[in-house]
């Protein structure tokens, strides 16, 4: 037998394999799995109380075989009457097109006749709460005694009270006379030192005893554990060993043989099974040619508040209203049905199971098979497209993508197309056929980067831990079919243990089992190194556990922290959350945790700087010593660390602001970045500040100008503007870029703010300024030649007087720096002699007569210049210097 | 029209205002054929890049003020690209190698074989040598100094290297002996003032003696500081006044008000009051080490001398662990809940010898 029954047997056998294994577990009167929960047989059972059923649980280990017989009896007799299994006998002579109804029984009655629920897990959820409260109770008493022990000590002295040791009247014991105020007398009792010294005593006594409550409670727990101990081996004395090799399959592992088999073993929530398997029935439209009952709204709320943890996400909640679960092509609207939740809760026995139950065949695809992107097309095609033509029912396929987490991203974009593209181009391409079978994928992880694109089309559903309640009862199950003997509370350990992972708890029992036990103690389950759930307590778990006494375990701090790893993360926690916590009213402990705290950063700036991870193991030492530090047992609201990630977030704005001044500054002005920050940015907004009336610029004062030219050219040296901006007010308002005040005020900065009307007259002149800047650039050329010219002549100059000396260096050639360009001396032009045609020399007093007019038009700066249809007025060139 | 820090920055050795010995020196240094490198060190605002400058100007001429500012692009190790700003003229480089973080390295090394490795075309008309000025080299990571140290050798003929740095105790030994450290000490108050006279002699504005050594004292004997302040007086008022209000940096304000905080009360929900104000310090790019020393500073006044000393080696503890980790946020931290709790027993014993 594989991990599930022949397809088509199992279809038949569905509860008739129930059946068998109920005459199967009679025969060797040990308690199954299925019977531990009464089928919902016949509806009269229905109303039947969770109260009177409440000891078939919870008495089970006791009186285990005479509940199983009858419960037995009732069901083999009432399953013979329930309208399911007539259907089924109706669907393997007649029909090969199978309606949910007949299957499976209306699915609307099971989603909406409450009464039709297993009434087990009402009870179950029942018992838990008593437990609960039960528990709650218990820890409530034991906070009581711990936060107040001085409450108890004091209660042995409590005959020292006020009333005894003083009074109004002269009193018969040895006093000392008090007078008031008011001038009453009050008399109080003087002691002996012995009596006080003896009171001192019973009250260190009673100190000490507080001080040693964890021993005592852990020999307060071997006590109880000894009782049990000793019930369940005169149990196992009284009873016959059911002998160990009735297993037939004994190779077989312990999680496989106590797989789920129907839809009521299934220990996920309820609402979980649920919400899979409405999704599953969706698609009966498409599939199975079968009209679905979609839902009334309305209904599905009042179920899902009954539930409590309608677990759905991806706004199927939000929009049931508007938006149908079957598309136009009748098929649902989420092609795809994404499980999540942690290692070991049972998705893949879920999904299998439920695939069955709706009438699938289940095709599983997994890590283990290859995927490619086109090893995964073909998967996809088989799966989807063909039915299998072995099988005798031609069941159609059903895919579950299992582990999809961890397949490529190709492979999961393929999907996603395969899903969302045959909705709009599957009427075009013939080649492409819509999706037409559901497609269940199987993640751990609902946000790896590779399930992006899947997420939006798919239905989301989580599946959760597993209630160590259940798990328990589950495990007390197994045990029982196996010939364990456990004792409740160990079980429960074991579950709590799991935390919520089935799996690995009924490996545990299976591997402890292997060692030849026959019966558990609290000790098996404690010792035993493996099993113990690779759990990752979350941030907070771990800071709460910081800042909270650990009565019970003092040593389990380590093992939370370096279970709940990022160090760093913790830290920060530490650091945000001390002031508040133990450290609260004591000063020398704060210095003293921030001290450890120092210590770990330096060792981990140290771990980090070598590469040597000799002293990683350190820091959670650090970390611990923190929490020996700063614990109590008031409890505290331990907030999330936030405040580094938001200092370090407003240090890169600022940072950006003092960098964007540093590349934008001129060349010649170049500032180290330290200087920029601590010494020009905080005085450069006082600079900027002129002190002007607000008035127009051409009314100022030559001073006025004066002061707003220097402020211009700052600005300009420093890569500074105003910028206009549209204020939420709808104004303009003229504001500075870079916003160099951010970088130089500690939020004081409207000291030195600039009216709206001056930063105008400044933001003009600074234009100005900038033009007046590139003109000076553009014109600097032909300057400086002029320049160079006025140089060199001073250096000819300096070069005569030095004539004698320097005659030496005329043969070595002159360094590059201390060489001067020579002007170029500019030919006078010869007069031009005019020839004409022939070659003759014109006289030059004729050539001359006709200049005169030509002079005056390029002479002149104003010209006219005459074109025909219109007269282009005026030209005369213009320059910017001109206007400035 | 740019500012007076600008603008009145001395072009020439000869016309430095202070250090003027060593401006003598520097000259005769230039003009010996042999040039060393240089590693210039001294407090922010003493005038070392003022100095540089004169030198370079010295050497090639006027060429070096004609600047402009590039962009360069290096590629780590890992494929990474870093960008830094340098401003260079034809006869040197600037750069600051600290701005790419833990890449300087790559900068440095990249850098200065690309520079050096380019010969000049013609090397009788000219110096021989360019210069590279690297500024912060106390900054720089200890790889990154590791990697200074072999091409500062292997480079000697085409390339000369001008070190900036504050202090040269955090500066490798190997360093050091390479270069010749030349200090520049900060201006005396007299000196600031003096020149604080000149510049508004310059600017035809009337100083008068007071307002000059009040903003000599307020600007810590940074010359930089002392100009922009005295602009900023400017601006804000005149004709000077000698009692007129100078403005001042903010943080150094700010760090004052934490250190009254701090000894006004010492509590636990006072020091997270503190915290965010050291945040705020941290967030404005203040070095934290400056911090310590403001805060150290204030701290003090408050203190009989036993305690100063007790305080003083504690700053300087954690100070030190500061450097050595990652956070100085807990460094600083750990020190206010320190003095706290030291002084609020000094205040307790205080109190209990009264009564």
């Amino acid at each position: 037998m594989g991990d599930y029954p022949d397809p088509d047997e199992e279809y038949e056998l569905m509860y008739a394999d129930e059946l068998a294994m109920l005459r199967e577990d009679e025969d060797h009167a040990e308690p199954s799995v299925v019977k531990k929960k009464p089928l919902p047989a016949k509806r009269s059972l229905d109303f039947s109380s969770p109260v009177a059923k409440k000891p078939v649980t919870s008495n089970f280990a006791n009186n285990a075989p005479d509940i199983i017989t009858n419960s037995g009896v009732t069901e083999s007799t009432d399953i013979s009457l329930t309208p399911n299994l007539q259907p089924l006998e109706e669907f393997t002579q007649v029909s090969n097109k199978r309606t949910v109804d007949e299957l499976f029984g209306d699915i609307g009655d099971i989603d909406f006749n409450e009464v039709e629920l297993p009434s087990k897990r009402q009870k179950t959820e029942e018992e838990t709460d008593l437990e609960l409260i039960e528990k709650i109770l218990e820890g409530r008493r034991l906070k009581q005694i711990l936060l107040e022990p001085s409450g108890r000590a004091l209660g042995g002295r409590s005959r020292y009270n006020a009333k005894d040791n003083m009074s109004l009247d002269i009193p018969r014991w040895p006093f000392v006379a008090l007078s008031n105020s008011d001038g009453d007398r009050v008399y109080v009792r003087i002691e002996s030192e012995e009596d006080w010294e003896n009171s001192l005593d019973k009250g260190m006594e009673q100190m000490s005893l507080h001080a040693s409550y964890a021993s005592t409670w852990v020999e307060a727990r071997k006590i109880l554990e000894d009782k049990q101990q000793k019930v369940i081996s005169e149990e196992v004395a009284t009873q016959p060993l059911p002998d160990m090799d009735t297993d037939v399959n004994g190779n077989m592992l312990w999680v496989d043989k106590y797989r789920p088999q129907s839809y009521l073993e299934l220990l996920s929530d309820e609402p979980v099974n649920r919400a899979l398997l409405h999704w599953l029935h969706l698609w009966d439209k498409i599939v199975f040619k079968k009209e679905v009952k979609t839902k009334e709204p309305q209904q599905r709320t009042t179920f899902s508040k009954r539930a409590g943890q309608f677990q759905l996400t991806n706004k199927w909640k939000g929009k049931k209203e508007d938006q149908p679960e079957l598309d136009d092509d009748g098929r649902p609207h989420h092609k795809v049905a994404l499980l999540c939740g942690p290692p070991g809760v049972g998705k893949t026995t879920l999904a299998h199971l439920l695939a069955r139950i709706a009438g699938y065949r289940p095709v599983e695809l997994n890590a283990s098979d290859e995927r490619s992107t086109d090893a995964f097309r073909n998967a996809l095609q088989s799966a989807t497209l063909m039915r299998s033509v072995l099988d005798s029912e031609k069941r159609p396929n059903c895919l579950i993508l299992d582990e999809i987490d961890g397949a490529p991203l190709p492979t999961v974009e393929l999907l996603v197309r395969w899903c969302t593209a045959t909705v709009t181009e599957g009427k075009k391409k013939a080649k492409q056929q819509p999706l037409k079978r559901p497609v269940i994928a199987i993640c751990n992880d609902l946000y790896a980067t590779s399930l992006r694109p899947l997420r939006p089309v798919a239905l989301v559903v989580h599946v959760g831990g597993v209630s160590a309640s259940r798990l328990s009862s589950r495990l007390a199950a197994v045990c029982a079919r196996e010939g364990l003997a456990v004792g409740a509370h160990v079980l429960g350990a074991l579950a709590a243990r799991a935390a919520g992972d089935v799996r690995a708890a009924i490996q545990l029992l299976s591997f402890i089992k292997a060692r030849a036990k026959t019966q558990l103690s609290m000790d098996d389950v404690e010792n035993v190194a493996i099993g113990t759930k690779d759990c990752n307590k979350n941030i907070m778990q771990a800071l709460q556990s910081i800042f909270t006494t650990n009565d019970r375990e003092p040593d389990a701090i380590l093992k939370t922290i370096q279970s709940a790893g990022e160090y760093d993360r913790l830290i920060d926690g530490i650091f945000e959350n001390y002031l508040w916590g133990g450290a609260a009213g004591r000063l020398e402990l704060a210095a003293e945790a921030v001290s450890w705290l120092q210590q770990y950063d330096v060792v981990s700036a140290w771990t980090l700087r070598h590469q040597n991870y000799s002293l990683y193991a350190t820091l959670p030492l650090c970390i611990a010593r923190c929490h020996s530090l700063l614990a109590t047992r008031t409890p505290m609201r331990v907030k999330f660390p936030l405040q580094a990630q938001e200092m370090y977030r407003k240090k890169l704005e600022i940072e950006s602001i003092v960098s964007s001044v540093l590349r934008g500054s001129a060349p010649s002005v170049s500032v180290s970045r330290l200087a920029l920050v601590l010494d020009v940015l905080p005085l450069l907004p006082y600079l900027l500040a002129p002190n002007l009336r607000t008035a127009n610029v051409q009314l100022c004062s030559a001073s006025e100008r004066q002061s707003l030219r220097t402020v211009a050219g700052a600005m300009c040296e420093y890569g500074l503007q105003y910028g206009q901006h549209r204020a939420a007010d709808g104004l303009y308002v003229h504001s500075l870029e870079p916003d160099i005040y951010r970088a130089a005020f500690f939020g004081t900065e409207e000291k030195v703010r600039l009216t709206p009307a001056i930063r105008q007259a400044i933001a003009r002149e600074q234009q100005l300024e900038v033009i007046r800047r590139s003109e000076e650039m553009a014109s600097r050329v032909p300057a400086r030649s002029n320049a160079t010219s006025t140089l060199a002549k001073k250096s000819n100059s300096t070069t005569d007087t030095k004539e004698p000396s320097t005659s030496k260096d005329k043969e070595v050639p002159l360094p590059n720096h201390l060489q001067r360009l020579q002007p170029k001396v500019v030919k006078k032009n010869t007069p031009q002699v005019h020839k004409d045609f022939f070659g003759r020399i014109v006289p030059l007093s004729q050539v001359q007569r006709n200049d005169p007019v030509a002079d005056v038009i390029s002479s002149s700066s104003v010209f006219y210049h005459y074109q025909e249809g219109f007269n282009n007025a005026v030209r005369r060139n213009v320059r910017v210097r001109d206007l400035l | 029209m740019s500012l007076w820090v600008d603008k009145h920055r001395p072009r020439d050795l000869m016309k430095l205002d202070y250090h003027k010995d060593q401006a003598v020196r520097l000259k005769s240094l230039v003009q010996q054929s042999d040039f060393p490198h240089l590693l210039v060190y001294g407090p922010s605002g003493a005038g070392k890049k003022t100095r540089i400058m004169c030198l370079l100007r010295e050497l090639y001429g006027s060429g070096v003020e004609r600047l402009r500012q590039e962009t360069m692009t290096f590629t780590t190790p890992s494929n990474k690209k870093v960008e830094i700003m340098t401003v260079s003229s034809n006869y040197h480089i600037e750069v600051n190698p600290t701005d790419v973080g833990i890449h300087d390295r790559v900068v440095i090394m990249d850098l200065v074989k690309n520079v050096a490795q380019t010969h000049q075309i013609d090397s009788s008309g000219q110096r021989e040598f360019k210069v590279v000025i690297l500024n912060e080299v106390d900054d720089l990571t200890k790889d990154a100094q590791h990697a200074l140290r072999r091409t500062m050798e292997k480079y000697v003929a085409t390339c000369r290297l001008i070190l900036i740095a504050n202090s040269i105790s955090r500066v490798i030994p190997a360093i050091r002996s390479r270069c010749l450290t030349i200090r520049v000490p900060a201006p005396t108050e007299s000196e600031i003032a003096s020149v604080l006279q000149l510049v508004c002699k310059k600017e035809s504005l009337n100083l008068p003696s007071d307002l000059a050594t009040r903003l000599a004292k307020a600007a810590d004997r940074n010359l930089r500081r002392a100009l922009l302040m005295c602009e900023a007086c400017k601006v804000q008022q005149y004709p000077f006044t000698s009692d007129q209000k100078i403005p001042e940096p903010d943080w150094q304000q700010f760090i004052r008000d934490t250190a009254t905080m701090i000894l006004s009360e010492q509590t636990a929900k006072k020091l997270g009051e503190v915290r965010q104000k050291l945040y705020e310090l941290i967030i404005h790019g203040v070095p934290p080490d400056m911090i310590f020393a403001g805060l150290l500073k204030e701290l003090v006044r408050n203190c009989d001398m036993a305690m100063k000393c007790q305080v003083a080696s504690h700053a300087a503890n954690y100070e030190h662990r500061m450097r050595l980790g990652n956070k100085p946020i807990f460094h600083l931290e750990a020190f206010v809940a320190k003095f706290m709790a030291i002084y609020k027993k000094f205040v307790e014993e205080s109190m209990g010898d009264v009564f």
